[in-house]
């Protein structure tokens, strides 16, 4: 081991820079659950007590199932919508480089000018949408203050931004089927619907759950999005959204945090948060075991 | 504000960092650097000062110190607190805004006593009750006031003509004197002129009705009182709108676009009048001023405060002091909307002209004595997040036609919650 020690040298930037930056951080916010600190004055240790607020505090449990909801609202369509692009796409035989181009831009367009965009598109009162509803006769639809129209106008969005990333994933499995089992399909009389459920859905199962947990990482994780369609100032702080619609678990921990200084609850919250994001991985682990056994 | 969800948790975790580290080398501040610098930095952020008196400050002092000026984006507060929490690079001079006062006055001891530089010689020029929220229980002044943020009535003159409703700001002044005399102004005002609101969100009557009492959501003694009746009773002003049919209901971001166009009237402090201008500068002329319906509160407002750290404290209070004098401070008004802290800058000729955008109206007029009328009300360090739910609920009753009463309940009840977090009893 010794004798390596210029290549572990090489490599050590890494280490000592995820180390500091990273590793210590989330033990320190282990740590912090357990105190109250409003970020420059003491710290002050209360054992268990910010998990107890926690246990009772509504608005956590509201952050919690709205999470879930927009991440089951954003999930299947984009998983689903990606699949069904990148089949097209793989057939498709000219201008295939344009579309890959155009399908994936949403994806690294800014986040916040997405969310603004959209913010202003559904705009309750001088939306496009509502205006284009109102030229057909249809009244305004409060798509920004309504509890269920808010998640699903973030969920719209989130499905707009990842649609694209993961039809390229997809995309590359699909080149990976060689072309002679399609050709046999084709010579047994199979049409492309049936080659589609009966072939290519088996042989992408891996790359699909591939996605889908790298989906439910991303979609858990929704914080600018409300964080922009809800934006504060001093006079309205943010709280995701009238009656707090929109206000998912982490958009809960930064306000806990960092603008009411409450930094011990909310590494309460996050750590929380943490296991039940532990709770996902292993519900997904156990269908990608079943899936392997039949 | 440009915070990916990776930037943030990248800030998150370099706060952490930072902070940990301070804790493990036992907090080392205010150690390095001598205490005649011939350096200063000030962090401000776009707006907070005068950019032109700033750029003359750095003149005007080259001769003892070499002052550098940054202005800040993003989260301030938060940016602050990470560097005095981490105790390097921390800025000389520095901003503190209004409403984020309240959370350092607990750890004054970050700050330097403004009453031991001189303060207290000048401490009369400026607003009293301004001056009163930077100090702490035992006297120390941490901030030095630049500006306040006294609220009026702004209406459309042109459809109040229209509903034949006086317009000249006396007049209408004389008919919205209480809330509830405001409210039946609106009622006639939509009768005559369908298609308009008198009120963006009842969220905003709330802030302004609380703002205009003497208590808020936890008194002196660290107890919390926002289930009370002073707050009752500015939440049943705030509902009375929705009830009436004259609340627009906006929570988005939409404002900028209903102003101008439905909205005949907004609730706003002095600096507001440049929003209005900013989103509606087709309306330019048909707006006037007046005071508000209840007498006057205060939002917003900023301090300038002085870390331990700062390496030279002599002469940087002499630099605020000269930044914030009367006669700067009036200056700040023409160039960036900041109302004065000191009632000295407005009887002066910057301050006392008309506005083009209200019709030549002397604004000063309404701003200046409602300045002076604000009344002084205790903030404890939790009480915007004690507030919150309150505003939430509002937007609730908004949104989904919650009944007022159950609003009520699940407001106090969530407002003690967040008390108890936050150490209130």
């Amino acid at each position: 081991m010794l004798s390596h020690w210029r290549q572990y040298l090489a490599i050590s930037p890494f280490f000592l820079i995820f180390g500091v930056f990273s590793f210590f951080p989330v033990f320190y916010s282990l740590y912090l659950a357990f105190q109250r600190w409003d970020g420059l004055g003491t710290v002050q240790f209360v054992g268990l007590q910010q998990f107890r607020f926690l246990w009772d505090d509504p608005v956590f449990w509201l952050s919690i199932r709205n999470t879930l909801v927009i991440w089951v609202l954003s999930t299947v369509p984009t998983l689903f919508g990606a699949l069904v692009l990148a089949t097209l796409l793989h057939s498709v035989r000219r201008f295939k480089g344009f579309y890959r181009i155009a399908l994936y831009v949403p994806n690294v367009t800014s986040i916040v000018a997405v969310s603004i965009f959209f913010g202003a598109v559904f705009s309750n009162n001088f939306g496009l949408v509502n205006a284009i509803l109102g030229t057909v006769g249809i009244s305004p639809v409060p798509w920004l203050s309504n509890p269920w129209l808010i998640k699903l106008v973030i969920a719209l969005l989130m499905t707009w931004m990842w649609t694209g990333y993961n039809m390229i994933i997809y995309l590359a499995g699909l080149q990976a089927i060689p072309a002679q089992i399609y050709e046999a399909a084709r010579l047994d009389g199979a049409g492309p619907i049936r080659t589609f459920f009966q072939i290519t859905m088996p042989i992408m199962r891996p790359i699909i759950l591939f996605t889908v947990i790298i989906s439910t990482i991303n979609g858990l994780q929704s914080f600018s999005e409300p964080q922009v369609l809800f934006g504060s100032n001093a006079a309205n702080p943010n709280l995701g959204g009238p009656g707090q619609a929109g206000l998912t678990t982490l958009l809960y921990f930064y306000q806990s945090a960092f603008v009411n200084n409450d930094y011990g609850y909310g590494a309460a919250i996050v750590w929380a948060f943490f296991v039940l994001i532990m709770v996902l991985v292993v519900v997904n682990w156990r269908l990608v075991q079943r899936g392997r056994k039949s | 504000m440009d915070l990916s969800r990776r930037g943030f948790l990248q800030a998150a975790a370099l706060t952490a960092a930072a902070s940990g580290l301070t804790v493990a080398c036992g907090g080392g501040s205010g150690s390095a650097g001598s205490k005649n610098g011939k350096n200063l930095t000030l962090w401000y952020w776009g707006g907070a000062l005068s950019d032109k008196v700033v750029a003359e400050a750095r003149t005007h002092f080259s001769g003892q110190v070499k002052l550098t000026a940054a202005s800040i984006g993003g989260d301030f507060k938060q940016k602050l607190t990470t560097t005095l929490a981490a105790g390097a690079s921390v800025p000389d001079i520095t901003g503190i805004k209004g409403e984020d006062m309240a959370s350092f006055l607990p750890n004054a001891g970050r700050f330097l006593d403004l009453n031991d530089l001189g303060f207290k010689k000048i401490a009369s020029q400026y607003l009293d009750w301004k001056t009163k929220l930077a100090q702490t229980e035992d006297g120390k002044q941490i901030g030095f006031p630049i500006d306040i943020g006294p609220t009026a009535l702004f209406y459309r003159a042109d459809l109040f003509d229209k509903a034949g409703l006086p317009t000249d700001p006396d007049k209408v002044a004389a008919r919205a004197g209480t809330w509830e005399e405001y409210f039946a102004l609106g009622t006639e005002l939509r009768e005559k002129v369908p298609g308009t609101y008198l009120v963006n969100n009842i969220g905003s009557v709330f802030t302004m009705a609380v703002g205009q009492g003497t208590e808020r959501f936890i008194d002196k003694d660290n107890h919390f009182i926002g289930d009370q009746g002073h707050i009752r009773k500015a939440w049943t002003t705030a509902v009375r709108p929705y009830t009436l049919g004259l609340d627009a209901k906006i929570n988005d971001n939409t404002w900028n676009a209903a102003v101008g166009k439905t909205l005949s009237t907004e609730l706003g402090a002095a600096w507001h009048a440049l929003d209005i201008e900013q989103a509606a500068p087709k309306t330019k002329g048909k707006w006037r001023v007046c005071a508000m319906p209840g007498g006057p509160a205060n939002q917003g407002g900023s301090y300038l405060a002085l870390p331990k750290q700062c390496r030279n404290p002599e002469e940087a209070f002499k630099i605020i002091s000269w930044i914030l004098s009367p006669e700067n401070d009036a200056r700040g008004f023409t160039d960036a909307a900041i109302f004065p802290a000191a009632p000295a800058a407005y009887a002066m000729p910057a301050m006392t002209g008309g506005d083009p955008f209200f019709g030549g109206q002397k604004v000063i007029d309404v701003f200046g004595p409602a300045a002076k009328a604000i009344p002084a009300a205790y903030e404890a360090p939790a009480d915007a997040a004690v507030m919150a739910p309150f505003m939430t609920e509002l937007s609730s009753i908004e949104a989904k036609g919650k009944k007022p009463e159950d609003a009520w309940k699940d407001a106090v009840a969530q407002a003690r919650q967040i008390a108890r977090r936050q150490g209130v009893n």
